[in-house]
């Protein structure tokens, strides 16, 4: 344990980071899809000499403006800062394996943001030729943050059978671009590109609802122009799913299956919801922009655009979810484990001890610092994965078993798959078996009889 | 040789058209969509409600249908529904769709109930309309009573047996809910049995029926506007037609309902308890459904300030007197001539719905 931990009561740390990067997706999404947009909008209302399209568009680059560089980029500070106090062993090893990519992304966003806020005031100051020009190099620039995004994160799925190998040998950086091609990057990037593009669209009818009762003709133009940039989804969607999922580790693809036939109780069933969620949400947003913008755009309102964004917001968020659930028990897949456990470092962690080069170790007791260590990370005590109650009644021997279980990972494990290897000695397991037995049976909550909604 | 003698080729879909039209007269109802027109003013919003109960409805009847696939009444009913819950591919889905489409809907149509009364829909000469919502609002009321004894688990057994000592207390009927309702002296198999029966049987047959009925009255009488809309000039009241536009909003409700459903149901799905087991001790908290809430809380509050069994006939009276009071509301406030009685419908409406809510609420922090 290198470093203290962060223990957010009821929603856990997962969730902090979980909420921030769902929005986060949502607005950085738009912000590429959304310059593809105001590019091809613009071309389009110049070479059809239409000023009242050209005044539509400037509108919605304010929106652009405001959501991107405001909302999108505090918001991805955010993430900076909620991933490095929530799992700060895995946000170093993603930084010092990609410096490199950091940097170019440091560069295209720079450019990014700078050309959102001069292609905004250049409105009518330059020539169209040259505003259009800025409008491109938008989109160009903000394309780049996502190909590079993309490339960490589908590593941290499958960070590929090269890199790997030398994991742990001091020369990953090496395998710099093996790391970064790696299975799932170009299934990804055709997802990422769909929802790019169905973003622009959805924002988009945000702006043209709003447009005046007299602007009725030009109101159903642009929606219907809007409604357009679903139709690449609309098509592509399904086989990029298929597409990715036939990249994704053998593993994980069993999820899905498993969820399919039982609530059964956690990670199995998650995966299959959130997908459930996901073409739910998604058909229904078919169907509004269908039904009612492109057969009805005079009549589509703030409060239609206002419902396929949450709509939006609630497939995105599942998605995210979902893509989250599959890497589990691992944060960087087959390399580090959620809790900041490297998977070579776990042998030699049950020799010498979890807990005794930690310098934290002060003021806790050991069980209670193996729980957060290692627990915590996933875990809360009454909230979201509230390890009261999946204790579930066991008794101070039960605990005793279910970590040896843990700990040995034999094949039968029914844990293995969401769970990480529990690393210590044996002292330090039979200190957290008394920290847990404290939790779940010397505070003893209500035994639940509540049949109802289960926590997800 | 094509001779001018033969009428001009008609399309496939159109000839299709023409054929049962001839046959079923769709024109007819094709011009009468379009001249149907619904109001349009600031409590629009409220007329949604109606068709938002119906498509939780008709969600019900196509996930029970489902369900009835699989379950088994009886002995077995607890692992059947154990089996659709754990067993069977998208079994919970359903089962949880079921569960929460149901709440929703009593919930929605608690909504319409009040929009109705609150917008004065229950005046000449829409009482029926009034009459039979009321009757299809107590009849799913019912549903929901014998639906949640089917999974036969702890809570299903407790709650069941102690809702079926409320209309046991009542002189003269105690013996008949024995034999009638409970099939015995205990809530068991033959409980099971018997709320099935019901549930998917005498209850839709009662039911489907009265639906017609209530939505041929509203298909006859139309939209009612709220009195303030209606002392409007003509010129100033606003409809919309009915097809397309006020469908297609319709539809948009619908999409949300549906979509609501769909992720309560698969972010919240419902889990199964324990076997129901007599012997064990009824678990702390029992308590109804939410929407039995505040008549349980009622009873109980009744029953404190007048102890014995004179609070249980008070408690019951309290209750039928609001029942009866809902019921006569058309008969109370018949026209918008009369200022007075306009007043006691709308403050007594009040009066039940706060009641209501404070109940409820009052019975949930009482637990
Ligand atoms: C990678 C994240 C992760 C970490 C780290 C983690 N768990 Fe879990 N754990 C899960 C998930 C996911 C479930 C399934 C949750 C559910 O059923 O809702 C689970 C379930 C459990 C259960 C219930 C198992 C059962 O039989 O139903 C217990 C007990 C538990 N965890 C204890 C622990 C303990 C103790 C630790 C620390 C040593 C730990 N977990 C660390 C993810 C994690």
């Amino acid at each position: 344990m290198n470093y203290p931990t962060w223990d957010v009561p009821l929603i856990g740390s997962v969730w902090v980071v979980g909420a921030i990067a769902i929005f986060h997706v949502m607005i950085s999404h738009f912000a590429v899809g959304g310059g593809l947009y105001l590019a091809l909008a613009e071309r389009k209302a110049v070479r059809e000499q239409r000023t009242d399209w050209l005044e539509v568009i400037r509108k919605h680059s304010k929106f652009f403006l405001i959501l991107t560089g405001v909302f999108g980029a505090v918001s991805g500070v955010g993430i900076w800062f909620s991933i490095g106090l929530a799992s700060p062993e895995s946000t170093s090893a993603l930084i010092h394996n990609f410096v490199f990519g950091w940097a170019m992304e440091w560069c295209f966003f720079l450019v990014e943001i700078a050309t959102a806020g001069v292609y905004y005031y250049t409105w009518h100051r330059v020539d169209a030729r040259t505003h259009q020009r800025l409008g491109w190099i938008y989109a160009i620039s903000s394309y780049g943050t996502l190909v590079l995004i993309n490339g960490i994160l589908s590593f941290m799925l499958t960070p590929g059978d090269r890199w790997l190998a030398a994991a742990g040998t001091g020369t990953e950086p090496a395998y710099f671009w093996s790391a970064f091609f790696n299975p799932t990057f170009w299934p990804s990037l055709a997802l990422r590109t769909l929802v790019c593009c169905s973003l622009a669209g959805v924002w988009a009818l945000v702006t043209a609802s709003r447009l005046e009762e007299h602007l009725g003709e030009l109101k159903a133009e642009v929606i219907r122009w809007s409604v357009r940039w679903l139709i690449p989804s609309f098509f592509l969607m399904p086989l990029a799913v298929l597409w990715y999922w036939s990249e994704v580790p053998e593993n994980s693809r069993h999820l899905i299956q498993a969820g399919v036939s039982t609530i059964g109780s956690g990670l199995f069933t998650q995966v299959t919801r959130a997908t459930l969620v996901t073409a739910m949400t998604s058909a229904t947003i078919l169907a509004i922009a269908y039904f009612l913008a492109w057969r009805n755009p005079r009549d589509f309102h703030l409060g239609h655009a206002v419902a396929v964004v949450f709509l939006a917001l609630a497939a995105t968020g599942s998605t995210e979810h979902a893509r989250e659930m599959i890497r589990k028990p691992f944060t960087i897949g087959q390399y580090m484990y959620s809790d900041g456990v490297r998977r070579l470092q776990v042998a030699e962690l049950n020799r010498v001890g979890y807990t005794t080069a930690s310098p934290w170790n002060h003021s806790l007791d050991v069980g209670q610092l193996m729980f957060r260590g290692q627990c915590l990370n996933c875990h809360t005590l009454d909230g979201y994965r509230s390890i009261r109650r999946l204790l579930n009644g066991r008794d101070r021997k039960g605990i005793a078993n279910m970590l040896a279980i843990l700990h040995d990972q034999p094949k039968t494990s029914p844990y293995k798959n969401f769970m990480p290897p529990l690393a210590g000695t044996p002292a330090e397991m039979d200190a957290l078996a008394n920290y847990l037995n404290h939790l779940a049976n010397e505070q003893q909550a209500v035994a639940g009889v509540s049949r109802g909604a289960t926590h997800p | 040789m094509a001779t001018s003698s033969y009428p001009a080729p008609e399309s496939p879909l159109r000839s299709v058209y023409r054929w049962a039209d001839e046959r079923l007269g769709l024109a007819d109802l094709a011009a009468f969509a379009a001249h149907k027109r619904v109001p349009q003013h600031a409590h629009s919003f409220w007329y949604y409600w109606g068709g938002i109960s119906l498509l939780f409805f008709v969600v019900q009847l196509l996930t029970g249908i489902l369900l009835l696939v699989y379950y088994r009444p009886g002995k077995e009913a607890f692992e059947s529904v154990r089996q659709i819950t754990y067993d069977n591919d998208f079994g919970w889905l359903i089962r949880s769709a079921h569960s929460w489409s149901a709440n929703l809907m009593v919930f929605a149509l608690f909504v319409h109930l009040f929009s109705v009364l609150f917008m004065k829909a229950y005046r000449k000469p829409r009482e029926f309309g009034w009459w039979s919502g009321l009757g299809l609002l107590s009849l799913v009321m019912l549903f929901g009573f014998s639906g949640y004894l089917l999974p036969m688990d702890q809570l299903a057994y407790f709650a069941t047996k102690v809702g079926l000592q409320i209309p046991g207390m009542i002189p003269g009927i105690s013996g008949m809910v024995e034999d009638l309702v409970r099939g015995g002296p205990q809530v068991g198999e033959a409980t099971v049995q018997r709320f099935f029966a019901l549930h998917v049987v005498i209850l839709p047959l009662v039911f489907l029926p009265l639906l017609g009925f209530h939505l041929y009255l509203v298909q006859k009488h139309g939209n009612a506007v709220p009195p303030g809309e209606a002392r409007k000039p003509a010129a100033e009241r606003r409809t919309i037609p009915f097809f397309p536009n006020f469908l297609a909003q319709d539809l948009a409700m619908w999409l949300i309902a549906l979509n609501v459903v769909t992720i309560l149901a698969t972010l919240f799905p419902w889990d199964l308890g324990k076997m129901a087991d007599p012997l064990a001790p009824a678990p702390l908290g029992i308590h109804p459904e939410w929407y039995f809430m505040s008549q349980f809380q009622l009873l109980k509050v009744v029953g404190v300030i007048v102890p014995g069994f004179g609070g249980e006939i008070a408690g019951m009276g309290l209750f039928g007197a609001a029942t009866l009071f809902l019921a006569a509301i058309p008969l109370i406030d018949p026209d918008s001539r009369f200022g007075r009685r306009a007043k006691i419908a709308a403050w007594g409406g009040a009066l039940v719905m706060i009641g209501m809510i404070v109940l409820t609420v009052w019975g949930y922090a009482a637990l």
